[in-house]
């Protein structure tokens, strides 16, 4: 066990710890989680594929160290920004490529895209490109787990954006009436897509406590530190589990403009993001807590991931294109109805 | 075999299919102890208890998205929104999930969901309590559009949309709750898809639903009283799925189209059987195609502005001369 990962209190005071092959595999996650992110940009810039793409790069961290606290019957919904959770609950990322090549191979049948990737087998429910339009899926989902008796927890992954929307309220006020076994996990990465959280909610930590005053259950945790999450992530998911609704606000960072076409030095400092990267990278941070111990160890995950990544976005290219056909499939279970007009 | 009021139809339904499927939840605002502001859901709670009957915040959007993740869990939740015109807070998640979670999960969830809501006038509601929605809805690819207009199909088609393994929006005529009854036969079993021809008739075909469709049998009986023409008068039932077919046997007799419905006229549903006569029934058309909706203004409180508005018995009297005089 390296110094850094000992020793840590929970949050909450729960005596969670993080042992040092936890470590590793968060590590690996986050890896793959940037691995699967700059391979996907990489692809765009090459225009070997098309559509939306949200990068998720610096937030790593968050999506990791929650998913973590999870169990595969365990169920998310995700938003425009959801590839890193979709790879942290489990989706395997040919699949993931798949649906971004647009390939019938691909998640949701090379239909949806980047903002559309549904897996029900890992657990992952769905992205939703509505600001927030994913939460009260999380809830209802997670109370119908309650209903027929099972202890899985419903977690929603929104951002400071998705703090704004209305039913993100409706939803926090009808967890907590309805003891619903769901965490709602706010990815603060301080800009909706150009507003700044600051300016909206004042400082981080600020969401948290509008949240405590509605009697949820919230905790704030700096998501440049992926042990710490995952402590956190660790003491909510149980709370959920056991008692009720929690919501954690996870301080992140968006390294990448909020879209591929978003001309981001209009609103913050050109380069902003590669200078974040450089001082405040989740995966280095990590790295460096682990110490030069566990250097041979990361560099392996470093070159398996790599290779994985690789070996994905190949397989998942050569697949067949999505068949005309099949724009025209699966809008309704009642046969008669798919006439398509 | 007994005759029900049609908003004891609605509950009788209800009733039937909580009893007949676990799974089956209703959830909605005031559902539970007050029974709903119509008495659709009177005394279900007792009946099936709190689990079952759900009241809820007064939170459209957040609710009917909730209930969109029971659905995809298997449950089969019919969820009431007190008035047709709260909807409208919960169009993203019902046009942007409900409606579209199959086609985007690539079948790996689909939602057995009803939305139910009074819709239409009749009750001296007032502008945000009047509006006839269901156009909307019919635009959207992945919904099914019923509207009864009987206190029967008031039972069986709520019967039938609880079973299906779509989601539905069920749009209740507010004005008929109390005003229209009729024999419910609970032995009679599943009544499917498709239109009926509720009046026959053998000079004009006049396509209507819900509310509309009693005032245009009262119009066509005055006017075959009155030695006028006489109107075959069909129901629609669902606007969609539509059901052409029911329209082009009527045509084939009658050569003659009326399309009469709540819905402002402008961009209404009726347009699109207007054009879907225009375009493959040419050849059987006598006359223009008539059309009859409501004015393109809010709808008023009282009863004499309402039917300045929406469509009068008069009103459709005198659209249904003017083709017969064609």
């Amino acid at each position: 066990m390296s110094r850094a990962a000992e020793g840590r209190a929970g949050a909450g005071g729960a005596a969670a710890t993080i042992d040092v092959d936890q470590a590793l595999s968060l590590y690996r996650q986050m890896v793959l989680i940037r691995g699967v992110e700059v391979e996907i940009e990489t692809l765009h810039k090459r225009g070997r594929m098309t559509g939306s793409f949200h990068s998720s790069m610096g937030q790593e961290a968050c999506a990791a160290g929650v998913c973590a606290a999870l169990r595969q019957s365990d169920i998310v919904t995700s938003n425009h920004r959801g590839h890193g959770h979709a790879v942290a609950k489990g989706i395997p990322i040919e699949g993931i490529f798949a649906e971004l090549f647009g390939r019938s191979t691909g998640v949701s049948g090379g239909r949806g895209g980047s903002m559309h990737l549904h897996h029900r087998e890992s657990g992952f429910l769905g992205e939703n490109a509505i600001v927030a339009g994913g939460l009260p899926w999380a809830g209802g989902a997670a109370w119908a787990r309650k209903k027929r008796g099972l202890t899985d927890v419903g977690v929603a992954f929104i951002g400071d954006g998705g703090f704004a929307q209305g039913v993100t309220h409706e939803v926090l006020l009808m967890a907590r009436y309805w003891e619903a076994p769901l965490v709602i996990v706010c990815e603060n990465n301080g800009l909706a897509h150009s507003m700044a959280s600051e300016r909206l909610f004042g400082e981080p930590g600020s969401i948290t406590r509008i949240v405590e005053a509605t009697g949820v259950r919230s905790e704030f945790v700096d998501g440049r530190d992926v042990i710490a999450v995952a402590e956190t992530a660790a003491a909510m998911v149980e709370h959920a589990r056991t008692v009720g609704p929690a919501f954690i606000e996870c301080q992140v960072f968006r390294v990448k403009p909020h879209s591929l076409s978003d001309p981001d030095y209009r609103y913050r400092e050109k380069d902003a993001g590669q200078a974040w990267l450089e001082t405040h990278d989740p995966i280095l941070a990590l790295r460096r807590r682990l110490g030069e111990d566990q250097g041979e160890a990361l560099d392996r995950i470093d070159a398996e991931v790599a290779e994985e990544v690789a070996a994905a976005s190949a397989a998942a290219e050569a697949a067949p294109q999505t068949p005309v056909e099949a724009a025209l499939e699966n809008v309704y279970l009642t046969a008669e109805l798919n006439k398509n007009g | 075999m007994a005759e029900l009021k049609y908003a004891e139809a609605v509950r009788a339904a209800l009733a039937a299919e909580m009893q007949a499927d676990e799974d089956v939840l209703i959830m909605g605002e005031e559902v539970g102890a007050l029974g709903g502001v119509f008495t659709t859901t009177k005394d279900l709670i007792e009946q099936f208890g709190p689990e079952r009957v759900i009241d809820t915040p007064i939170s459209e959007s957040g609710f009917v998205g909730w209930s969109i993740g029971l659905a995809a869990e298997g449950f089969r939740p019919v969820v009431e929104i007190m008035f047709s015109d709260f909807v409208l807070l919960a169009l993203d998640q019902i046009i942007n999930l409900g409606a579209k979670v199959r086609f985007m999960s690539n079948g790996q969830f689909n939602v057995p969901l009803v939305i139910r809501m009074p819709g239409g006038g009749g009750t001296n509601h007032g502008p945000q309590h009047s509006q006839s929605l269901e156009s909307i809805f019919a635009q959207v690819p992945g919904l099914i559009v019923a509207m009864p207009a009987t206190a029967a199909d008031a039972y069986w088609m709520l019967r039938d949309s609880i079973r299906c393994d779509d989601p539905v929006i069920f749009i209740e005529s507010k004005g008929l709750y109390f005003r229209e009854k009729g024999e419910v036969d609970e032995s009679e079993g599943p009544r499917g898809f498709g239109a009926r021809v509720a009046r026959p008739g053998t000079d004009i075909t006049v396509v209507s639903a819900a509310r509309m469709l009693h005032r245009c049998i009262e119009a066509a009986d005055a006017l075959a009283a009155a030695g006028g023409p006489s109107c075959e008068v069909i129901d629609l039932r669902y606007i969609w799925p539509l059901d052409t077919d029911t329209i082009a046997a009527s045509l084939a007799k009658t050569n003659k189209l009326a399309v009469i419905h709540e819905p402002v006229e402008f961009s209404g549903w009726g347009g699109e059987v207007a054009a879907w006569a225009a375009a493959s029934q040419f050849e059987q058309l006598d006359g223009p195609i008539a059309r009859l909706g409501a004015r393109r203004v809010p709808i008023p409180f009282q009863p004499h502005l309402e039917d300045e508005v929406v469509p009068s018995v008069a009103r459709i009297e005198a659209t249904l001369s003017d083709l017969h005089g064609y």
